[in-house]
């Protein structure tokens, strides 16, 4: 359980390491909070020769909030920070409700946002609702920066665009649409340290008459490689009153949608059917929640 | 008889343990560091099953920083808990049967180094092929034997008639037959296994630190495999976190220490992983069970027949122990006149099962309260009832001749009933939410050690002078059970002074005297019985000295809040210290020894006044009772199964420290719980287990902690030291028969294998569903 040898550095600034990731490629992993990479490290699954701690770095912490604009998230905001944000729980709900259920409370104290994208497992709690908040990540090299949408940033069970010399550096998250509501949910054994059989994020707008859907996300964790976005089920949907009838059928279409595999936490067909039962859940809830019918977001 | 008026015993007082730990200061073995001390780790079978053909560990030794290299040739001879099928070595020989199995041990500067060399060691294996089911075992063992000695692949197997048993079928009105299967669970204590050895080159003296419940089988073991006498080895206990059984043998990390301390003249010290517990097991036995119950026409038990296949990995361990338990526990807590057991225990190649919390009763008693549940129904009464119909009562004797001396099951049974409104409940609550009862007993320890002798089970020394105060000695195992904790409270009330100014010395086979470990809910009893007779010599001598101090004859002296007073004229009165400083002057240390033996009981068939084998297993001075009712909302949607509540009544005679009585209760619900809802090592094709680690192994957390409802009912066994009996294993007996008897009660379907996962509910409610349509469709 010991960590290869490996030379560390502990860069100030964002320039700082974009030339060392530049310099040193991909012998170097950037440790952010450690809770995967030190893990896999001691399980010999990475032996990295160079590690970049970005946590003196404080250009890629914290959370800011313009409105009308919407909030910026530092790649290396500890989940901790965003689980305790009032203003995520104010404005991307189902982002802090995935906060709150990743790890146990010192997992969370270390990991960071950026980190449970990077590592980009397919059980992460955070990337589902990010995708349907619409999230995108700014990605920085010496060259420059870009903006992608976190869905094309996640290209498999571990596995990013982030090319060599590039870092993600901050999740851009657009202001919630008005009469909007998001949500999220998993399935597990137990109620804390769970790792997802499946999870699911949901994100639902109205039109002004307060039952159309203007627009919808649904994202699902954990039955595919990648964030897997649920567009039949959304097409269903959208543009119609929401009723309890068109609930059902987006239900199936997600579930029919979902692509699981069997593994020790659960199996493919279990899966299949708890995506049903979490889409049914958390339209309702989110339509309850944006319409203003029954609670609020709480 | 009635109960004393206790001033030490039955008061809830904080653990003398307690403040070091919670203050993070207690010092558990793997805190120690010893000048010159040297790190072992050990290299692992990556198979199953395999011959080892070769070990080559010339490059291991060559890495700076390494000191030596031992296999199993470095230390051969077999141990084992039960000497008559010890078959276990330090480190494989020839052969490994069990992935995980250590091949070889590293002594190193430090862990990294032992760790790197670990990978330096070479071994050529050649595969054999993989026995992971015991019927598959047991079919295939003419073709693969995982022990030469064992042509059947069986370690051992038995059969014990009581009475009648197929007469008396025949004759029953309601007879139910089924089969049950419990799941490969491990103990997963806080504290890995550790163990620092340092043995001394001129003087032969071994001394070890081990992370042990048994220092007692621990200190043979050593004295077998290192081939030394008892009289230089030397074992102490620091700190323990946690046990429940899986630290009751010798582990081969405490050989490996030892045999490498001896080797290089350095202490050694040697840590598990998590990935090593799971590897080296010793947890809960799966059994492959199948019932038979038979009724009266009044809903009397009449008959039993119980056939049990042990699933016991790789070597034999606690394993004959735990299958002679299985065929016991069917006589208790119920009156049945008529039962056969069979049973076996079979190798396969995993990590060996062996000792675990309520060993070889949580199964059985699975079965029983379950069937007992459904036959209930079949003779359309309520479970509580056909309980209360057949629950023994003080002085019971069983058809086995298990005694019972004392019991409060029926007051157990009555009042979880009635706090739980069981009787209003059950049966009548909305479809998915449950409520379910279940019953248990166990032992307050055995009536014989595991090697034949007949010594005295625990020897209690208690020294009183001037400077030390009192001391009570006993190399009893404080493994977190709080045993120094009751020690010091039953020595104090005694002795007629106050718990706290009773030390205890415990743990160490050199400071302490006799004790056989802490296992079977032994420990209070047995200290019990040693103390009052080390009290009563000390009392009498100091009587003496008071009795003259005072003026009054010392038989007509009573000891209580720290004064001796006469009985009769209570001004009569002096110090209990003054009487002691006095004492002392003149004579020196006070001391009083004390002895424990069990009754030697027997099992016998009644009915025919014959011996049976393995008869003997199962009996105890006297037995704790417990009943259970858990409450469940399960989720139609998803198969979860939420405990809402649960409500408890437990016979523990007179508690000793409530308090922590009521911490052996709680802690027991959420250990059995996770057996029934959440946990299974689970391997694959190969043997290789699949979720060696806190992270897949899933123990309930804090989050799934049911709200508690806990009753010490009002017990005093009046054959008992202080009216006590067990508290600590007891209480997961209930457990998973109530939670299964509540799904039950929720959903209509009775679930015979464990763990009760989401998945299984899901799909047992849909094949129950596609049921009802096609009954209904037809």
């Amino acid at each position: 359980m010991y960590l290869n040898d490996f030379e560390y550095f502990a860069p100030k600034t964002c320039g700082e390491i974009l030339d060392l990731v530049g310099r040193l490629g991909t012998k170097a992993k950037i440790l952010a909070g450690g809770t995967d990479l030190l893990i896999m490290m001691k399980e010999k699954m990475l032996k990295p020769d160079y590690l970049i701690d970005i946590n003196d770095v404080q250009e890629l912490k914290g959370i800011s909030y313009e409105p009308g604009k919407g909030a910026v998230i530092g790649t290396a905001t500890k989940i901790s920070e965003i689980e305790h944000s009032d203003l995520i729980r104010e404005k991307y709900f189902a982002l802090s409700q995935a906060a709150g259920e990743l790890g146990s409370a010192q997992v969370r104290a270390m990991a960071t946002l950026g980190g449970n994208s990077c590592h980009a497992s397919p059980a992460a709690e955070t990337p589902p609702p990010l995708v349907a908040l619409g999230a995108k990540v700014v990605v920085k090299s010496i060259a420059g920066e870009k903006e992608l949408p976190l869905e094309e940033f996640i290209l498999g069970n571990r596995k990013t665009t982030l090319a060599e010399g590039e870092i993600l550096t901050k999740f851009l998250l657009p202001e919630p649409a008005p009469r909007s509501a998001s949500r999220y949910s998993y399935i597990g054994l137990r109620d804390a340290m769970e790792i997802d059989a499946v999870n699911m994020a949901v994100n639902l707008a109205l039109e002004d008459d307060g039952r159309t859907v203007k627009s919808l996300r649904m994202v699902m964790g954990s039955v595919s490689p990648v964030p897997l976005i649920a567009v039949e089920a959304q097409g269903i949907l959208i543009g119609q009153v929401f009723n309890q009838e068109l609930m059902e059928k987006a239900a199936q279409a997600a579930s029919v949608e979902a692509n699981p595999i069997s593994d020790i936490r659960a199996s493919a067909e279990y899966r299949r059917e708890m995506v049903a039962v979490l889409a049914r859940r958390l339209l309702q809830q989110a339509f309850n929640a944006a319409s203003g019918t029954k609670e609020g977001n709480w | 008889m009635n109960k004393p008026n206790y001033t030490q015993v039955g008061r809830s007082v904080p653990r003398i343990d307690g403040p070091l730990k919670v203050k993070g200061e207690a010092i558990y073995t793997d805190d120690m560091v010893l000048p010159r001390m040297a790190y072992g780790k050990i290299k692992r079978s990556p198979y199953a099953h395999a011959i080892i053909k070769k070990i080559d560990y010339s490059k291991a030794l060559e890495l700076p920083g390494v000191i030596a290299v031992i296999t199993g040739e470095d230390g051969p001879n077999k141990w084992g808990i039960v000497p008559q099928t010890a078959n276990e070595v330090a480190l494989a020989v020839g052969k490994v049967r069990f992935w995980g199995e250590g091949v070889a041990a590293v002594a190193a500067i430090d862990e990294e180094t032992a760790e790197a060399a670990l990978d330096l060691i070479e071994v050529e294996y050649e595969p054999l092929p993989v026995l992971l089911d015991p019927q598959e075992s047991m079919q295939r063992a003419n073709e693969v034997r995982i022990h030469e000695d064992a042509p059947e692949n069986i370690l051992h197997a038995g059969e014990q008639l009581f009475g009648d048993p197929d007469k008396a079928f025949a004759e029953c009105t309601y007879v139910l037959e089924k089969e049950f299967h419990t799941s490969y669970v491990n103990h997963a204590f806080l504290e890995p296994h550790t163990a620092l050895a340092s043995f001394d080159t001129p003087s032969g003296q071994l001394q070890m630190w081990s992370s042990t419940q048994v220092p007692h089988y621990l200190h043979r073991q050593l004295s077998i495999v290192l081939e030394m006498p008892m009289n230089k080895i030397r074992v102490t206990l620091p700190a323990i976190g946690g046990a429940f059984g899986g630290k009751g043998e010798a582990s081969p990390a405490d050989f490996c220490a030892a045999l490498l301390s001896r080797k290089i003249g350095r202490p050694v010290k040697v840590t598990y992983e998590r990935s090593e517990v799971f590897a080296t097991n010793k947890g809960r036995h799966p059994c492959h069970m199948k019932m038979k119950i038979g009724l009266d026409q009044d809903g009397y038990i009449q008959a039993i027949d119980f056939d049990n296949t042990l699933d016991g990995g790789a070597y034999a361990g606690w394993g004959i122990v735990v299958m002679f338990y299985t065929a016991s526990m069917i006589h208790l807590p119920y009156k049945v006149p008529n039962a056969r057991a069979r049973v076996r225990r079979v190798y396969t190649n995993k990590p060996t099962c062996g000792a675990m919390r309520g060993l070889g009763g949580v199964q059985p008693r699975y079965a029983m309260e379950c069937m007992l549940d459904e036959m209930a129904e079949m003779v359309g009464i309520s479970p509580y009832e056909l309980k209360m119909k057949n629950a023994v009562e003080s002085g019971y004797l069983s058809v086995s001749n298990l005694h019972v001396p004392h019991t409060e099951y029926k007051k157990c049974l009555q009042t979880a009933v009635e706090k739980s409104g069981y009787l209003e409940k059950h049966g009548k609550l909305p479809f998915g939410k449950g409520i379910g009862l279940a019953g248990g007993y166990y032992i307050s320890g055995t009536a014989y050690t595991l090697y034949q002798a007949y010594k005295p089970h625990t020897t209690v020394l208690i020294r009183v002078d001037t400077e030390g105060g009192v001391t009570v000695h006993c190399a009893a195992a404080d493994i977190g059970q709080g045993c120094n904790t009751v020690m010091a409270q039953m020595a104090a009330e005694e002795l007629g002074i106050r718990y706290e100014d009773v030390h205890v010395v415990s743990g160490d086979t050199e400071t302490g005297t006799f004790d056989l470990g802490s296992f079977a809910s032994r420990l209070t009893y047995a200290s019990g019985v040693a103390i009052k007779d080390a009290a009563a010599q000390i009392n009498q001598k100091l009587k003496e000295v008071a009795a003259g101090m005072v003026g009054c004859r010392a038989d007509q002296l009573e000891i209580k809040d720290g004064r001796f007073y006469s009985k009769f004229e209570p001004k009569k009165a002096i110090e209990w210290e003054k009487v002691v400083d006095v004492y002392t002057n003149a004579v020196g240390t006070l001391v009083g020894i004390g002895h424990f033996s069990p009754p030697r009981l027997k099992g016998i068939d009644l009915t025919r006044g014959k011996r049976v084998q393995g008869a003997n297993i199962g009996h105890s001075p006297t037995f704790g009772f417990s009943c259970q009712i858990w409450e469940v909302d399960v989720d139609l949607e998803t198969g979860k199964i939420r405990v809402a509540k649960v409500t408890e009544a437990g016979d523990c005679g007179q508690a000793v420290n409530p308090m922590s009585v009521d911490g052996q209760v709680e802690g027991s619900i959420m250990f059995a719980m996770g057996q029934a809802l959440y946990e299974e090592m689970r391997l694959d094709a190969e043997g290789k287990m699949i979720n060696a680690s806190l992270h897949d192994y899933k123990v309930p957390t804090a989050m799934e902690l049911p709200e508690i409802d806990t009753t010490i009912v009002d017990s005093y066994d009046p054959t008992a030291p202080f009216g006590v009996k067990e508290s600590g294993e007891g209480p997961v007996q209930p457990t998973i028969p109530a939670i299964t008897n509540a799904v039950y009660d929720a959903i209509g379907v009775r679930f015979t294998d464990l763990p009760i996962t989401p998945e299984k509910v899901l799909r047992a409610l849909k094949e129950k569903q596609a049921l009802n349509s096609e009954c209904s469709g037809s």
